[in-house]
């Protein structure tokens, strides 16, 4: 490398009269002077986060599983119609990071995203920068449909806990996701197969289908092994309460080789070995899904989203359904129909947009009685206002989620070091793909998630969260 | 097989190629046609699969479609705006590759034939750039496209999410490759004729574009195909710097989301359609222009 | 003569070197002091930490394997793609007896052969994801498994899924590689041939003492442009595998690994000290490529 000093590249720029070029390129990361958030305009009872309707407000939508018809057909319509001079400009990605960190880099993101999909942001980081709005004042306003009512008072408390961190809330959780076993009810029915109740109910099935013949009993997406160790996450906690679960999230000494781990882990590479759909491994949501769709499967583990996003392909009378994972052993220390579940599919608004207050008011209308309801209809999933399905049509895979998620109360149990640590995800993914490949063994797998999360805790460039 | 070298009839010619067709002949037809079968099966393959129904799709791999569906094609046409990206494309390569080829010549020229006091610093910092991994300039790159686009006058149109700001990119990122090769290429060329337009008065710029420039044509040739494939290729810097205007995307930003689109959508014909859309006019431009662009790229290399 | 001539050479360069200051220079050298800080993106004032980030590369494991596959590419792509495309080359130039312009049929097998290189690499990767797909459907196993055989996961097999992604960057390269070989052959003169033949050469000596020693200029060239390629693999591991560079890191190269830390983890300090690791791999290659491409020629 030949060292040229800046003085002398000032100088030859000069003199080819582009000094002010040259200096544009001088731009250290703090260079973008991002202006400070602009002033509110004047509340009002009718515009209570007083934004200001002279300036647009920017949408992106993360084009997965939901679409973003639902922001297009009902969302901006809602708001549209209280803010007639509102401009609102309407985007959609699938990959979201890619597209829009440039833009929180340069110091001018959009107002309002649905930071989802593989490719979503890192939460953290963008807290840990200040780069997104505290929500308080959304869930302190009036809502929209009974002004008497605050917004925090119309939904699922646990939305405002999950989407807070240090305390804060930044992180609008919409929809509630339940995790579980999915089937087909007509299949299930035609061949007088059962949902389990316990593990081993679970194996007998599985060697039941095996033995038809016509079909494979059990797959997951293989390239996304995040699928089977959701399974696995879940049953660990099903066998050892709450807190295996939450010591992950913490990244507590040894909470990967926890023994309901370990035992959860061993239970579904050993269904694994035998009832796997032929070439699991190499095949993605989509082909799983689709391969269920076809008759090629009988069981799958997913969220439920699922019934959405296959609308397209499935069968008219395919009938989606979800169990439960079975009871373990009598010594679990959670009851028959505990769940996965919490809310998911995040929104934020970023705080250096120009007019973050109208991010805040199309949350406002999101969390309407008509807005949540009519999102309920049209991509079929949960959301956290409560009494939003009142009077709603739900489609069979919905309904047996919805009553799955009513039947386990309290029961709920959900991990969060995806959204924390998206390094931690990789690793653990990596590693169950590989554990179900029969290329590592529990105990090796068990001490490769502990390692990441030792040396995650042990880097002193990340933020750690804790619950 | 020697033959006295006189010059040949066609008969004679093809007389000789039915005596080669010997067991030697045909060993070497079967490992080319091998060859051909790797390259264009594939291909052939996408083209089937874009005319497919899903279930065919899902079935067998080999099996041919029973009824040929276009209507993925009107699908990905629709969804995935393959027309306006290929012409974003077009628009990008065309000016990004002129650009390069005329200052990268420019800068090659007088670098390989002028000695002057810096000369091999300026050289060896063009050439060093080949060794830079362009994802470790991706941030700081972001800053400065922005800053530009705040200049008076030329700032609206060098910012971001501008085409300017994207060629002025490419012909930078260009550059070091073509100094490369071009300033070697210029080595090689003889001195005699410039030196005599010298003597008659010839301006140095003219002795360029008149004189040396001309000579160096195949070199020129060659090294704009390789950048315009390269650039055609490109799709980081795309993505970084034109994200947020979906009518200004280049193809590849466009075929990189449809291939995350079918892990969401499940719509895997117009996948393939959409891949075929991208495919067929790059085959068809090579092959209207086949023997230019292999002679092209051939002279450069060889001469 | 000297009329001019400053004033020539400063105007010629002058844009050229503006631009390549601004666009690559500038955003380079900032990254270097990037790769000493903790700046996860788009704080006001990045945290200075020395060479902290260089000292936790010496333990990263999954970045280390990247350096690994970039090693084994750059050794096998060129070697795999020259070595197939001279044979190639060779046959189409009928035992490469210069100067008849090739066997029957050999501008045909010249055109096909290239087709890979004009498609774009985002293009050639999802191809061939679907060809490598893991069931029936896909064009490769379909008939293995009609013939009872476990399909191969190409891309989930942790053992087989670089040499898929080895295969591929061959199968786009080859064609390219064929038709400079194959007009280098065809430029040795025919009289060279002949007199070795008369002097009772066979095809194989041919290769050896003429073709071979007059295209090493060339074959020069080809390798040093596939070794760049090689160390700047990113298109077809990020858009083709699980994972973006899996299954379990056995795919992933430099490129994505720099690329995942900064935009995927936000930690633009961490891979701007990994790219600069990458960046002295490869001006490591660069001066080496430089020393081997002096045109020394043989004169004809």
């Amino acid at each position: 490398m030949t060292h040229l000093s800046r003085r002398e590249l000032l100088r030859s720029a000069a003199l080819a009269g582009i000094a002010l070029p040259a200096l544009s390129a001088c731009a250290t990361p703090s260079g973008g002077a991002s202006p400070a958030a602009p002033a509110a305009g004047v509340t009002s009872a009718a515009n209570p986060l007083g934004l200001v309707d002279s300036r647009p407000l920017e949408i992106w939508i993360f084009d997965g599983g939901f679409g973003d018809a639902y922001a297009k057909n009902i969302h901006e319509p809602l708001v549209k119609a209280r803010f007639p001079k509102l401009e609102i400009k309407h985007n959609t990605t699938k990959e979201i990071a890619k597209t829009l960190q440039p833009r929180f880099a340069g110091g001018n993101p959009p107002e309002f995203i649905n930071n989802s999909g593989a490719n979503a942001m890192d939460f953290g980081a963008l807290v840990q920068d200040g780069l997104l709005a505290d929500l308080t004042p959304l869930y302190d306003a009036p809502s929209w449909d009974d002004p008497a009512v605050k917004v925090r008072d119309t939904i699922n408390p646990a939305a405002i806990e999950l989407g807070s961190y240090d305390g804060k809330p930044y992180v609008m959780n919409y929809a509630s996701t339940v995790w579980g076993i999915w089937y087909s009810q007509k299949l299930f029915e035609a061949e007088g197969w059962q949902p389990p109740r316990t593990w081993q109910e679970f194996l007998d099935l599985c060697e039941t289908i095996k033995k038809a013949g016509k079909i494979a009993p059990f797959t997951y997406a293989g390239k996304h092994p995040f699928y089977i160790y959701e399974t696995i996450l879940t049953l660990a906690a099903k066998i050892g309460g709450k807190d295996v679960l939450k010591n992950i999230d913490n990244l507590e000494d040894g909470a990967w080789k926890a023994e309901p781990v370990t035992q959860a882990a061993t239970a579904f590479v050993e269904l694994g070995a035998k009832y796997l759909l032929q070439g699991t491994a190499g095949l993605d949501h989509v082909q799983t899904q689709t391969a269920h769709n076809k008759g090629q499967v009988a069981m799958l583990p997913c969220g439920s989203w699922l019934e959405n996003e296959q609308k397209d392909s499935t069968p008219a009378d395919f009938g989606y359904a979800m169990f439960p994972l079975p009871d373990f052993g009598s010594s679990d220390a959670l009851p028959y129909g505990t769940l996965h579940s919490r809310p998911g599919e995040e929104y934020v608004v970023p705080a250096k947009s120009a007019n973050p207050q109208a991010g805040l008011e199309y949350m406002r209308a999101m969390l309407s009685k008509e807005g949540a309801g009519k999102f309920m209809e049209l991509v079929s999933t949960l959301t956290v206002v409560k009494g939003a399905g009142e009077g709603r049509t739900l489609k069979p895979g919905l309904q047996s989620a919805s009553a799955a998620l009513a039947a386990a109360g309290d029961n709920v149990v959900w991990f969060l070091f995806r959204k924390w640590y998206v390094e931690m995800h990789d690793e653990v993914a990596a590693a169950s793909g590989q554990l179900m490949n029969g290329k590592l063994t529990v105990a090796q797998w068990a001490d490769r998630a502990q390692r990441k999360a030792d040396s995650i805790k042990n880097d002193s460039s990340v933020k750690k969260f804790t619950r | 097989m020697a033959e006295a070298v006189i010059p040949r009839s066609r008969a004679q010619v093809r007389q000789e190629r039915r005596r080669a067709l010997g067991p030697f002949a045909a060993l070497t037809h079967l490992a080319l046609l091998a060859w051909t079968v790797l390259v264009v099966v594939p291909i052939v393959w996408t083209f089937l699969a874009s005319v497919k129904s899903e279930d065919e799709i899902f079935g067998d791999a080999w099996s041919l479609p029973a009824v040929l569906r276009f209507d993925s094609w009107g699908r990905a046409w629709e969804q995935a705006h393959i027309g306006q990206y290929m012409i974003n494309s077009v628009i990008v390569v065309a000016c990004g590759t002129f650009g390069t080829m005329l200052f990268g010549s420019m800068a090659a020229y007088v670098l390989a034939r002028y000695s002057f006091f810096g000369n091999r610093a300026v050289y060896l910092l063009f050439v060093s750039g080949l060794a830079f991994p362009v994802y470790l300039a991706l941030g700081p790159l972001f800053f400065v496209v922005q800053n530009m686009g705040t200049l008076p006058v030329v700032g609206p149109f060098i910012g971001l999410g501008t085409h300017g700001g994207l060629v002025l990119v490419y012909i930078a990122y260009s550059l070091p490759f073509t100094v490369f090769f071009l300033a070697a290429f210029f080595r090689t060329l003889p001195g005699a004729v410039a030196e005599a337009a010298f003597v008659d008065g010839a301006s140095h710029a003219r002795v360029f574009f008149q004189i040396m420039l001309p000579m160096a044509k195949p070199g020129i040739v060659s090294v704009t195909i390789f950048n315009v494939l390269g650039q055609w290729n490109q799709y980081q810097l795309p993505l970084v710097l034109l994200n947020s205007d979906r009518q200004k995307w280049v193809l590849t930003q466009g075929i990189a989301e449809i291939s995350t689109a079918a892990g969401y959508d499940a719509d895997w014909s117009a996948l393939f359609a959409a891949l075929s859309m991208a495919i067929l006019p790059m085959l068809v431009v090579y092959t209207i222009f086949q023997s230019q662009i292999q002679k092209g790229l051939t002279a450069g290399a060889l001469k | 003569m000297n009329h001019g001539r400053t004033r020539f050479v400063t105007g010629f360069l002058s844009i050229p070197v503006a631009l390549y200051l601004i666009y690559v220079i500038a955003p380079y050298a900032q990254a270097f002091y990037i790769a000493l800080t903790d700046w996860r993106g788009v704080t006001a004032t990045p945290r200075f930490v020395g060479l902290e980030n260089f000292r936790r590369l010496l333990d990263d494991d999954v970045f280390w394997r990247a350096v690994g596959h970039n090693l084994l590419l750059l050794v096998l792509m060129p070697l795999l793609t020259v070595t197939i495309a001279l044979f190639f080359a060779f046959l189409l130039n009928a035992g490469g007896r210069g100067g008849t312009g090739g066997v029957w049929g050999s501008k045909f097998y010249r055109v096909v052969f290239f087709f890979p290189q004009v498609l774009a690499v985002a293009v050639v990767a999802v191809l061939f994801q679907q060809v490598f797909r893991p069931d029936r459907s896909g064009m490769l196993n379909a008939p293995l498994m009609a013939l009872g055989f476990e399909p191969i996961g190409f891309l989930s097999d942790t053992g087989v899924a670089l040499w898929a992604i080895l295969g591929v960057l061959v199968w786009q390269a080859v064609g390219f590689y064929v038709v400079l070989f194959s007009a280098g052959i065809a430029s040795i003169p025919r009289d060279l041939f002949e007199a070795a033949a008369i002097d009772g050469a066979g095809g194989a000596q041919l290769f050896l003492r003429i073709t071979l020693p007059l295209l090493w200029d060339t074959i020069q060239v080809g390798w040093v442009y596939l070794g760049i390629a090689a160390m700047d693999v990113f298109a077809v591991v990020w858009v083709m595998t699980a994972e973006q560079g899996g299954p379990d890191h056995s795919t992933t190269v430099m490129a994505a690994e720099v690329y995942r830390t900064a935009f995927g983890y936000f930690k633009f300090g961490y891979a701007s000290a990994m790219g600069v690791v990458l960046f002295f791999f490869t001006i490591g290659f660069a001066a080496l490529a430089l020393r081997l491409s002096r045109r020394e020629r043989i004169e004809f």
